[in-house]
């Protein structure tokens, strides 16, 4: 048991150091919304796993899995809302120089 | 009802004064909203939308470890693009549950909904096949409704 809650908290981490990692180093608004949009469903996802396996059967896992259902609904509208700003203030995407 | 019983999940206790605010404020939660939303339960529907998000999942697993590889990678060999998609799904909600599983799926984003039309803002670029497959998989669990779009 201890050790899936370690495991599911590692993944967890990883995601979320890949998605900050990604957030420097991609180009524009658009591709780093990419990287957290990244964050949000995959690290987000094995850290409440993790903690909901930690803590047990309980009220409090179902509580995390809310949390964690309300999240997977509110995260693409939000990044649908900052996209749609960005692309109608007329923001052009970054695109590779073609030579 | 389903909202009473949600606020005893969530205060988990069981005094008078709690039981009691639960009551009044589900009860008026529930009367002030009872106006829209003309909610009927179609539970095929709701069964294959049910079915669909385990498949959902695997996809999201897989472009993720897609696009860390491609963050990671030190050319960093990304194609972003705007893709401009026009779906053949004929229903208000077939449209919102693409839009939302493109967004949720990392590698993809819906920038611009306008009735079927889609623009997607994609990160590498043979995205549009997870598109393709995406889109047929919700054509298939909305197959038995009425068109309303």
């Amino acid at each position: 048991m201890d050790i899936l809650f370690i495991i599911f908290i590692v993944a967890g981490l990883f995601f979320l150091i890949v998605a900050a990692i990604g957030v420097v180093r991609l180009p524009d608004v658009f591709s780093r919304s990419h990287a957290i949009s990244l964050a949000d469903s995959l690290g987000a996802f094995f850290l409440l796993v993790g903690i909901a396996l930690h803590e047990g059967l309980g009220k409090n896992m179902l509580k995390i899995l809310m949390v964690l259902a309300l999240l997977y609904i509110l995260n693409p509208v939000i990044a649908h809302a900052t996209l749609r700003a960005a692309l109608r203030s007329g923001l052009k995407p970054w695109q590779k120089e073609t030579p | 009802m389903a909202l009473f019983v949600f606020w005893i999940f969530l205060s988990a206790s069981f005094e008078w004064t709690h039981l009691g605010l639960g009551l009044i404020f589900s009860f008026a939660v529930a009367w002030v909203n009872s106006g829209h939303s003309p909610f009927v339960p179609k539970f095929r529907l709701w069964l294959r939308i049910l079915l669909y998000l385990p498949w959902l999942f695997y996809k999201i697993i897989q472009s993720s470890l897609n696009l860390s590889r491609l963050i990671l990678h030190p050319a960093l060999p990304i194609t972003p693009q705007l893709i401009s998609v026009e779906s053949k799904l004929r229903h208000h909600a077939a449209v919102v549950l693409f839009g939302n599983s493109l967004t949720l799926t990392p590698g993809t984003i819906t920038a611009e909904v306008d009735r079927n039309n889609l623009i997607v803002h994609s990160m590498d670029k043979n995205d549009d096949v997870a598109i393709k497959q995406i889109e047929t998989k919700i054509a298939e669990i909305f197959k038995d409704e009425d068109p309303d779009l």
